[in-house]
């Protein structure tokens, strides 16, 4: 195309004013990416920490409320009530938890039985949340097996996990006994088969593991879980999931973002600071090769009214600095998109002594489609001013200068 | 006689503010193909202003103007340009070549750009029109390594690319050393002679008019004289 091959070789009649531009251009789209893929790390880094250890989903048994009762045959007005002392259970659980296991986005599922319990060692109690759930799924929301520092994790019939906190608290050890007060009001002597660090200071200080077996009978419950935990392969997938369980299953779905809005806010938050940065980068870009187009147009008056004088349309001339401007986009985001990853690619390389990377950036989440389109587009849209005034110059008056 | 250039009754003022010049105060000129037209005249005598009332660059405060038959003081500026481009050659005192571009590219530009590429056909003119203006061994040279003649000869050969009915030339020679300046109006000479193309040539040189086929003097915004000669001895 004749217009493309004028609109080249005005970009590249000057190699260094163009190379500056580009590189400008580049740098720009460099910040783009990065902060981009910084951010979607910081979200993925600060999402992980706070679902690590916690489920995506919770199902517990709808809130009974109080309820008028309608129908015909009912003749005086009827109210059902909710009894206080009736344990709120989920009794289909085995139903749901099938259910569960065909979803392929569920990675993980708990069934649990929770419930508040007091730990009592001669004059010392200490106050803990009992989860009792099936041994083998003893890791399946918090990584528990790797972070026994004491005794093992093999629950067996009257077993128990303490978190290192209670354990100091207590002065207890594996293999020692201690007593445990239900909610219920029921007692059972247990034995501590295992101590477990995990970092996480709720677990470590309120966390009881105990079998599901053993849990029946501590809180009542005969055949019903209290709680069905889920881990899902996405966790921004949670909300959509937890919606689609709830009217599946008839349970209460909390997705975990409901359960951490302070930090929802914080990644709003975040993200937004980023958007800012992204915009900046953008307008400096649009700024650059406006500015330089516009030098461009000025610098060829005469030879763009020659082109008009002999009749050329102004739709050509037109149309050779917007694709000037196209160019100076397409290559300068292209070279900038590269760069980008590389720098990257480079920081996440770069680890503390325990391997975990300096910086929580995600190469791979740098926004290099968004980069590319915007960079492109940005540029062209910098480049009407500029080419508009090219087109409209006068013949008569750019020839007599 | 087909008649290329009937310009009746062309005035010409310009206004600044609440300030009136007339540049041009009713010029009557006609040109038939064939004719080399010198227009002579003083600083500020109205040439230039006819020239690009002609070239259809400006238009007239009054009068018609006809061009190759059709009428072209009306036109929008669209309808000018597409005139232009087709039917009229341009070369200036100064080349405008585009310095990016290659003496060809320079020369095939004005039916390129229109038609979005260089066909084979106005690659293989380009190349027919340099070597008719002695330049076939400068083709592929950049405009910008030409010399200031070799520059105007390919000026004048882009201005014959699209086979304009007409060439308007504003002092073709004002910028050239003498050889350089003769070599460019035998040059211009002969394709008028040899194609019949029309030229109408803006001149201060007095020797240069004299080997046109008419003169024509402004004066003043007027026709002053219209006077018909023989160039070399070939009555026109």
């Amino acid at each position: 195309m004749f217009v493309f091959l004028v609109a080249r070789r005005y970009l590249f009649s000057s190699p260094s004013q163009t190379l500056l531009l580009i590189t400008g251009v580049a740098l720009g789209v460099t910040v783009f990416v990065f902060i981009t893929a910084l951010i979607a790390g910081l979200a993925t880094l600060l999402t992980e920490q706070v679902t690590g250890d916690s489920a995506h989903i919770s199902l517990e048994p709808p809130t009974r409320v109080a309820r008028v009762l309608a129908g015909p045959d009912l003749p005086v007005e009827s109210v059902a009530l909710v009894s206080t002392f009736q344990r709120e259970q989920i009794r289909n659980w085995p139903m749901v938890v099938e259910l569960l296991r065909s979803d392929p986005d569920v990675t993980a599922i708990s069934p649990r039985i929770s419930g508040s319990a007091f730990l009592v060692k001669a004059e010392a109690v200490w106050p803990v949340s009992i989860i009792g759930l099936e041994p083998q799924g003893i890791d399946a929301i918090s990584e528990i097996s790797p972070n026994i520092i004491e005794g093992d994790v093999d629950l067996g019939a009257d077993g128990l996990l303490i978190g290192v906190r209670t354990a100091e608290q207590l002065g207890l050890a594996a293999g020692q006994s201690v007593l445990l007060r239900t909610e219920r009001g029921v007692e059972r002597q247990l034995t501590v088969k295992g101590v477990f660090r995990t970092g996480v200071q709720s677990l470590d200080e309120r966390i009881a593991f105990v079998s599901l077996q053993t849990a029946r009978p501590l809180f009542v419950l005969p055949e019903g879980v209290t709680n069905i935990e889920v881990k899902l392969d996405d966790p921004e997938a949670a909300r959509a999931k937890a919606r689609f369980l709830a009217e599946a299953t008839g349970l209460r779905a909390t997705p975990w973002q409901e359960k951490n809005l302070g930090l929802e806010d914080a990644l709003q938050a975040q993200g937004r600071t980023g958007t800012m940065i992204q915009v900046f980068s953008l307008i400096s870009i649009i700024i650059g090769v406006a500015s330089a187009l516009v030098l461009s147009a000025y610098r060829r008056r005469s030879e763009v009214g020659i082109m008009r004088a002999f009749g050329v349309p102004s739709r050509f001339i037109l149309l050779v600095f917007v694709l000037q401007g196209l160019l100076i986009g397409l290559i300068g985001a292209l070279i900038g998109c590269a760069t980008g990853y590389g720098l990257c690619i480079w920081i996440e390389g770069i680890t503390r002594p325990d391997g975990t990377s300096i910086l929580p950036i995600a190469p791979a989440q740098g926004g290099y489609v968004w980069a590319l389109v915007l960079t492109t587009l940005g540029a062209v849209v910098a480049s009407i001013l500029p080419a508009r005034s090219a087109s409209r110059v006068d013949p008569l008056e750019a020839i007599q200068q | 006689m087909t008649r290329v250039l009937e310009a009746l009754g062309i005035e010409k003022t310009f206004r600044n503010g609440d300030e009136e010049t007339p540049v041009l105060k009713g010029i009557d000129l006609t040109l038939d193909k064939g004719e080399l037209v010198a227009l002579l005249g003083a600083s500020g005598s109205g040439k230039s202003t006819l020239l690009s009332i002609i070239g259809l660059l400006l238009a007239p405060t009054a009068g018609s103007l006809t061009i190759s038959g059709e009428r072209v003081d009306g036109l929008s500026e669209k309808m000018r340009a597409q005139f232009r481009n087709r039917r009229l050659g341009f070369v200036f005192q100064f080349h405008h070549l585009l310095p990016d571009f290659t003496a060809m590219e320079n020369v095939a530009f004005p039916a390129a750009a229109p038609a979005g590429g260089i066909s084979p056909a106005m690659r293989e003119r380009a190349r027919e029109l340099l070597t008719r203006v002695g330049l076939e061994d400068r083709i592929d040279f950049p405009a910008t390594r030409l010399s200031g003649g070799q520059k105007q000869r390919v000026a004048i050969a882009r201005a014959l690319m699209n086979r304009p009915d007409l060439i308007i030339a504003d002092e073709p020679t004002g910028n050239l050393d003498r050889t350089s300046a003769d070599l460019v109006l035998a040059l211009m000479r002969e394709v008028n002679r040899d194609d019949g193309t029309t030229f109408l040539m803006c001149t201060h040189d007095e020797g240069v008019a004299r080997r046109c086929s008419r003169q024509v003097t402004l004066e003043g915004g007027l026709l002053a004289s219209n006077i018909s000669e023989t160039v070399d001895g070939v009555a026109r």
